[in-house]
């Protein structure tokens, strides 16, 4: 929104402020500016419009001008002369909804001839990106820029029948706008009517057939109030945003379509001589709801800030911004709050701690330590567990990457996610990404692909979370890639697993994925729990090198985290310790051998440990353990370490096992 | 030759095989001859029963003197023998420490990581809890709650990822400030750091997915100056210097008052240079007292509670942090960028 200095300086009284002076002082107490630029003699200060939202009253030169004189200290000066408008009115409105159009005030006046506007009138519009079109036009757009009351005026003589209807649209009604474009209209949109159909769309824009020509001499002039909310979506469905169509958005004040009527019939006396009003006001409204005060403590206000303000401050203040201030009782104001700021800005006493705060400045509010007790902070075990993870996995050379939260269903289907169980997205960014990830694969599968493309070998992880229909769960993916055979990819991802949690165990899969390595993927498990996968990337998935992938459910692995809560004594007695090869079939695991040799050894078993393994001619595997056996309380003699090793030998020969010795 | 005449020149005829000795085993050889249980010295020492005693004294003095003095010199010989073989060892040690060693270097965490992980500890030390929350909401932790009305544009479809079963998926992390409050209750002191979603088209600086870090206190008589002292300590820390800081109005529905809060301009310190367009200040981050709308939702009664609340932008704070100009690189996956942090 852009204002013009000059005109600001009609509104205030000695307003001698520097422009780029003016606009720090607005940034600080009421509005961001963005900037201050010369126009001509004028300048024009740019206020950002998102710190406008909700402040219906400063989309117009004199809701700003008050903000400047409650600054500033000076007097505002009120543009607009109160007249009276007797008589019957020369035009019937009639509102279907008052809800949609709470007010429609109007006048007629005919007599007008339509030329370009005065210069003055042209550099005022032209100051704040308005462009002059003639001089009938010019006074509604200069209203609207100056009081915020968006206005149109309408060729008498093109409206049909005597009445002007504000009512929805009727589905697949048609208006050709003032913009040459035709909209098709629905029952969403609220539309100004004539009888022979729409003549405008209510508070965004006016017709090309009821528009002012060069040949009109008698206009109906419309200020009227529409529905915030109302405007906006059929504005937002249409895609046309209109300098009217901004204000309504806002929440205009219905008190200011008089306002609006008298100020344009002032400049219409100037620009139009011998224009010649038409009968009396014609002005349909629902009561305006008159809000009760809001009542504020001076104590309360105080302890807010932080800081004292007295009284009189306060009540300068806030007459200032033209708040009605009554003492009720002492050191507590009640405050009926204008009507410009009751549409929605302005309803509670939280509100007007701002309106005193900015104005005081909050710089004069002093930084304080609150005075509370010392509390330790309720823990957060599972983001603690969660940067332990990150930190490990980076010790072992794995990257941190980020991936969206969004997959499209092909990617769905390539890690076989069932569609149909996802989360779907309504609106996605992109038509295909429309499923949240159930599984962080999708993402480092891209990440693999994408850094293959600049590096021989390298090692990534993602931490976040997989989105359910029922919740969200945390999951850690770390992946590695090599431009070679990848066994070792799934080997380091295994130690990487067993940092994490130390006691995990991997087993083969039952059955594989499509896009996993089917003689190179397994669950991962710590006892009978499955916290997540081990595999290698099917080599179809992956061009130009392997890629091993491990998946884990961080909420299991946490729960799983063992807790060393008391120490086991130090072992005072020898133990001893012997080798054993064991000759297995090819695709005999190690780890049931080991699980088979223990079970064996009994409750002497202090540890095993796998030592190597030997292919032998016929393709068998020859394995190799180191055993360490002892006793509590006393040191095994020779006989008894050598009947645990007979008992083993035993019992695996029993058990169909070779063994080497 | 009298005895002393034979142990002077013994002394002297070891002690000069003793400079020429260059090994260990030459050193044991003249040990032996001299001082050995056999050697010259006990020879000589067997002549002395012949001697007068008073001779007897003089003489016997003297070998132990030359012993002690062999002795010594021996073990000074000895050491520097040592010392030189040891050198010699070593000198053939020689590794070239310039060669590349094979191995796993450690990899590196994600920028927001380190920028998100510094908050926290900086906020716990404050008396912070930090609280998580889902990033698929519903509407009325999203919005409703929030005091974000009905008829809101930032409900709208342009600006908010809805989802096929009525959700959302959250538009920023404020969904935890009603959750904090209906899990704790006051008083409470929480930042919620996480993932948040726009509807947005992705270019150099606008993101889909970013990060924000969502901070509330509530209290007895919470106060703009206690938010200003609060953001003052943040900001100082977080930019390892005392930074000046601003507030200005700024409108947000869960916060009455609300603020944007400007930090002095670093570049410049305040004087105005491009980065801070000239004006001194740069806008950080949003902030406010919280909209007792906002506590009624969260069951807290206003009329006895208040707080304050902020959020930050921590993939902004990242970008600031690292000079990063390009958003899209946080979710980009590329290692060539990740690997720097």
């Amino acid at each position: 929104m852009k204002f013009s200095y000059n005109w600001l300086r009609d509104l205030v009284d000695q307003l001698d402020t520097p422009p780029s002076e003016l606009a720090q002082l607005i940034t600080i107490k009421t509005a961001e500016s963005e900037g201050v630029e010369a126009h001509g003699d004028d300048y024009v200060i740019e206020i950002d419009n998102k710190s406008l939202t909700h402040r219906p009253d400063l989309w117009g030169h004199y809701g700003m001008a008050r903000e400047v004189a409650a600054i500033l200290g000076r007097k505002l000066i009120d543009p607009v002369e109160p007249q009276e408008f007797p008589g019957s009115a020369a035009v019937r409105v009639s509102i279907e909804d008052h809800a949609l159009c709470p007010r429609y005030s109007a006048l007629v006046f005919d007599n007008v001839t339509v030329k370009p506007s005065p210069q003055w009138l042209q550099q005022r519009l032209e100051a704040v990106d308005l462009n002059p079109i003639n001089n009938l036009v010019d006074v509604t757009n200069y209203v609207l820029a100056e009081l915020a009351q968006p206005m149109h005026a309408f060729d008498a003589a093109k409206l049909q029948g005597s009445e002007i209807m504000v009512r929805p649209a009727r589905a697949g009604e048609t208006i050709k706008a003032l913009n040459d474009e035709t909209y098709t209209l629905n029952p969403s949109n609220l539309v100004i009517a004539d009888s022979a159909g729409p003549v405008a769309i209510a508070g965004i824009i006016g017709g090309a057939d009821s528009a002012i020509s060069n040949s009109t001499t008698r206009i109906v002039l419309e200020s009227a109030n529409f529905n915030a909310s109302s405007v906006r979506k059929t504005s937002s469905r249409l895609r046309l945003r209109t300098d009217a169509s901004m204000r309504f958005e806002k929440a205009q004040d219905p008190v200011n379509t008089i306002r609006g009527l008298e100020r344009a019939f002032a400049l219409l006396q100037e620009v139009s001589p011998g224009v010649r009003l038409v009968g009396g006001l014609a002005d349909n409204y629902r009561p305006i709801p008159v809000l009760p005060p809001v009542v504020l403590p001076l104590d309360w206000l105080n302890r807010k800030l932080g800081r004292a303000v007295p009284e009189d401050e306060v009540r300068r203040i806030l007459e200032s911004l033209e708040f009605r201030v009554e003492e009720i009782a002492p050191r507590v104001f009640s405050m009926f709050v204008p009507t410009w700021r009751a549409t929605k800005d302005v309803t509670i006493k939280e509100d007007l701690v701002e309106e005193v705060g900015r104005m005081i400045g909050y710089d004069s509010i002093p930084p304080v330590a609150p005075l509370t007790p010392a509390r330790v902070p309720p823990a957060s075990p599972e983001r603690e567990f969660h940067y332990s993870v990150r930190q490990m996995a980076a010790a072992q050379g794995f990257t941190e990457v980020h991936n969206y939260s969004f997959i499209s269903e092909d990617m769905a289907r390539v890690f076989s996610v069932d569609v149909s169980a996802q989360v779907q997205v309504s609106n996605p960014i992109v038509s295909d990404q429309n499923l949240l990830r159930t599984s962080l694969l999708p993402g480092i599968w891209k990440n693999i692909r994408d850094n293959a493309r600049h590096f021989d070998r390298f090692r990534l992880f993602e931490i976040g979370r997989a989105i359910h229909p029922d919740g969200e769960v945390p999951r850690f993916t770390a992946a590695m890639f090599a431009k070679d055979d990848g066994a070792s990819g799934v080997f380091e991802l295994k130690r990487l697993a067993e940092c994490l949690l130390p006691g995990v165990s991997v087993r083969p899969a039952d059955a594989t994925q499509s896009y996993e390595h089917p003689r190179r993927t397994g669950d991962v498990l710590c006892g009978e729990t499955n916290v997540g996968r081990l595999f290698e990337f099917h080599p179809k998935m992956v061009e130009g090198g392997r890629a091993a992938v491990l998946d884990l459910d961080l909420t299991r692995l946490m729960q799983l985290q063992p807790t060393p809560e008391r120490y086991q004594p130090l072992r005072r007695f020898p133990e001893s310790a012997f080798d054993l090869s064991v000759v297995a079939n090819p695709r005999t695991l190690i780890a049931d051998i080991q699980s088979a040799l223990e079970k064996l050894a009994g409750d002497a078993l202090l540890s095993i440990v796998f030592l190597r393994e030997f292919a032998l001619p016929d393709g068998a595997r020859s394995l190799s353990y180191r055993l360490t056996v002892g006793a509590p309380d006393r040191t095994l003699s020779a006989e008894e370490v050598g009947l645990v090793r007979t008992r083993i030998i035993e019992g695996m020969r029993s058990a169909g096992y070779e063994l080497r010795l | 030759m009298s005895p002393e005449q034979i142990i002077s020149d013994l002394h002297a005829t070891s002690l000069s095989a003793l400079e020429q000795a260059t090994t260990l085993d030459a050193l044991e050889a003249i040990r032996v001859d001299a001082l050995g249980r056999k050697g010259k010295l006990a020879e000589v020492s067997k002549t002395f029963g012949k001697l007068a005693p008073e001779e007897r004294a003089r003489v016997g003095k003297l070998l132990n003197t030359v012993k002690q003095d062999l002795e010594t010199r021996l073990d000074q010989r000895k050491t520097a023998l040592d010392s030189v073989a040891i050198d010699v060892r070593l000198e053939s040690e020689w590794v070239d420490l310039t060669a590349p060693v094979p191995g796993i270097r450690p990899g590196s965490l994600h920028p927001i990581t380190h920028v998100q992980r510094e908050l926290e500890e900086l906020f716990v030390s404050l008396g912070f809890a930090i609280m998580d929350g889902p990033e698929v909401e519903t509407e009325h932790y999203n919005f409703d709650a929030l005091n974000i009305p009905a008829d809101h544009p930032a409900r709208d479809a342009q600006d908010t990822f809805w989802l096929k079963d009525g959700r959302l998926l959250r538009t920023h992390t404020s969904p935890v400030q009603i959750r904090a409050l209906e899990k704790f209750g006051p008083p409470l002191k929480m930042i919620a750091p996480g993932r948040v979603f726009r509807n947005e088209e992705v270019d150099a600086s606008h993101e889909h997915t970013f990060y924000q870090l969502e901070g509330m206190m509530v209290d007895r008589d919470v106060s703009v100056a206690h938010l200003l002292y609060f953001m003052k300590t943040l900001l100082s820390a977080i930019f390892h210097r005392d930074v000046a800081v601003r507030l200005r109005p700024g409108f947000f529905p869960f916060v009455e008052p609300g603020f944007e809060l400007d930090i002095q301009c670093l570049i410049c310190g305040g004087k105005g240079c491009p980065v801070c367009k000239h004006s001194g200040w740069v806008e950080l981050l949003p902030c406010g007292l919280v909209n007792p709308a906002v506590l009624r939702a969260g069951g807290v009664d206003p009329e006895q509670w208040n707080g304050f609340a902020f959020g930050l932008g921590l993939t902004r704070l990242a970008m600031m942090r690292y000079g990063i100009d390009d958003i899209r690189l946080f979710a980009g996956g590329d290692l060539r960028f990740l690997r720097q942090f």
